[in-house]
């Protein structure tokens, strides 16, 4: 734009706001991969600088836990692409967990169907996220699976059904998260808002329904500048926890303030 | 991806131009050239509104990246409306910004704009004159309204006070056009509209 700017009443500059946006979006995809290979904590520490302290300490702490970690590109759609990368490369080697998976993601097709998402879209998601499922099923490889996740068109396929997976188990349940929610909206609002629009951040309301509708425990550590330990919580898909047994996490997430990785356990 | 833009938009053109349901509520799309990246969309007013009987044209573009980015959508077809600018025809509708989810269809906003006709969002505006007038002086925002219906797009119901006084603008010769937005900006004052047409 040249120093002597006019408005033009002619121009759409909204237009110009997207499409500023998506040239954004375009640098990010181009210098971090959807899904990153794996790298050992040495590389995580550099990151940070070494007065860091903080940081530098946690990242020691997580070493005593976890051998590696895997990024993820931060679009604000990786809570669900570390989710679902995680989970599949964990079926690889489970086949029984794998047909429970399959059992239950193909029966959510209708269940999302009764609760109103439109048919003609919700189809064409679910045939392709169970495209990908079936990926996994033996013999399936980590690179195979790794080079679907970096395909931009069938790794979003993938994330949007698992977003319409976590508003269908929120609106399923209203009177269960209608508390959870800030502000005042439904429901039915935040879905539409927060949930099924590409590229909205996760919170742990998300994380609990989407831990919730496929019956998977996933567990996050938390990594800020509070106290000089990462703070683990587990999010459980068994009604209340409250006395009753944790579930051993199926995957393990690394949060750092507005992103997800994932962790692979020691 | 641009392929995944191309499947699905072919898909969805099928379903809206066989859709019952989608004859039913006046909306239309149709093809400008063969590539499926630019599409002609059309919604009917809806009834008891000023918009009513009148037909409404939209220019619609789908980006590479859709249906993961929302298509542009803006109306060819001059409306005045708090939520759609007079001058480009922009719109303002969460749906087409930061509210658009995969899951939606051409259909999806094709009916949340003519629901749009129906209850517009003057506290979220795209046209603030228009908006202003909508909350300050209702009656006049509906006969304007009504008034562009009839004169963009074919809407039935003319309002002879309102054309006399374009056709007296017309008369000393300003553009009708000028004239009209003029008038529609100044609450229809032959003296405040011919004032804010010369400064």
């Amino acid at each position: 734009m040249d120093g002597n700017f006019s408005y033009d009443p002619a121009k759409n500059y909204d237009e110009d706001t997207m499409a500023q946006q998506r040239a954004i979006e375009k640098e990010i995809a181009e210098s971090q991969s959807l899904i990153g290979s794996v790298l050992s904590f040495d590389d995580i520490v550099e990151e940070y600088a070494k007065e860091d302290a903080v940081y530098r300490h946690k990242v020691e702490d997580l070493k005593t836990r976890y051998k590696t970690v895997r990024k993820v590109r931060g679009d604000g759609n990786c809570f669900f692409r570390a989710f679902g990368f995680a989970y599949l490369e964990r079926l690889l080697t489970r086949p029984e967990e794998y047909s429970r998976f399959v059992d239950i993601t193909q029966k959510s097709k209708d269940k999302l169907l009764a609760l109103g998402f439109p048919q003609f879209t919700l189809e064409d998601f679910h045939d392709v996220f169970m495209d990908i499922v079936s990926q996994v099923k033996s013999p399936g490889t980590v690179e195979k699976l790794k080079e679907t996740f970096n395909d931009q068109g069938l790794s979003d396929y993938f994330v949007v059904y698992l977003r319409l997976l976590v508003s269908g188990e929120l609106q399923g349940n209203e009177g269960e998260y209608l508390h959870f929610i800030d502000g005042e909206r439904t429901v039915k609002e935040f879905c539409g808002q927060e949930v099924e629009p590409m590229g909205k951040e996760s919170d742990h309301i998300h994380i609990v329904a989407l831990a919730r509708s496929v019956g998977v425990p996933v567990a996050v550590e938390y990594m800020d500048r509070e106290g000089n330990k990462c703070n683990l919580l587990s999010f459980s898909p068994g009604e209340g926890g409250e006395g009753g047994q944790e579930a051993q996490p199926s995957l393990f997430l690394l949060y750092r303030p507005g992103h997800y990785d994932i962790l692979y356990p020691l | 991806m641009a392929n995944i833009a191309e499947q699905r938009i072919k898909r969805e053109f099928k379903e809206v131009v066989k859709s019952d349901e989608v004859s039913a509520f006046n909306i239309k799309v149709e093809l400008v050239n063969d590539t499926f990246t630019e599409l002609r969309g059309e919604i009917a007013g809806p009834p008891d509104t000023a918009y009513e009987g009148g037909k409404f044209k939209l220019e619609i573009k789908i980006p590479e990246t859709y249906p993961f980015n929302p298509p542009q959508v803006k109306f060819v077809t001059k409306i005045w409306h708090p939520n759609i600018s007079s001058v480009t025809g922009a719109i303002c509708l969460d749906i087409l910004k930061d509210q658009w989810a995969a899951a939606m269809t051409l259909r999806t906003v094709l009916l949340s704009l003519q629901a749009l006709l129906a209850a517009a969002e003057p506290d979220d505006p795209q046209d603030a004159v228009v908006a202003q007038q909508f909350k300050e002086n209702n009656p006049i925002f509906q006969r304007t309204a009504r008034h562009w219906t009839c004169a963009y797009a074919g809407g039935p119901k003319s309002d002879k006070e309102l054309e006399e006084k374009v056709v007296s603008m017309k008369n000393m010769g300003f553009d009708e056009h000028k004239a009209r937005v003029a008038l529609s900006t100044k609450d229809w004052d032959v003296t405040r509209a011919a004032e804010y047409l010369i400064s």
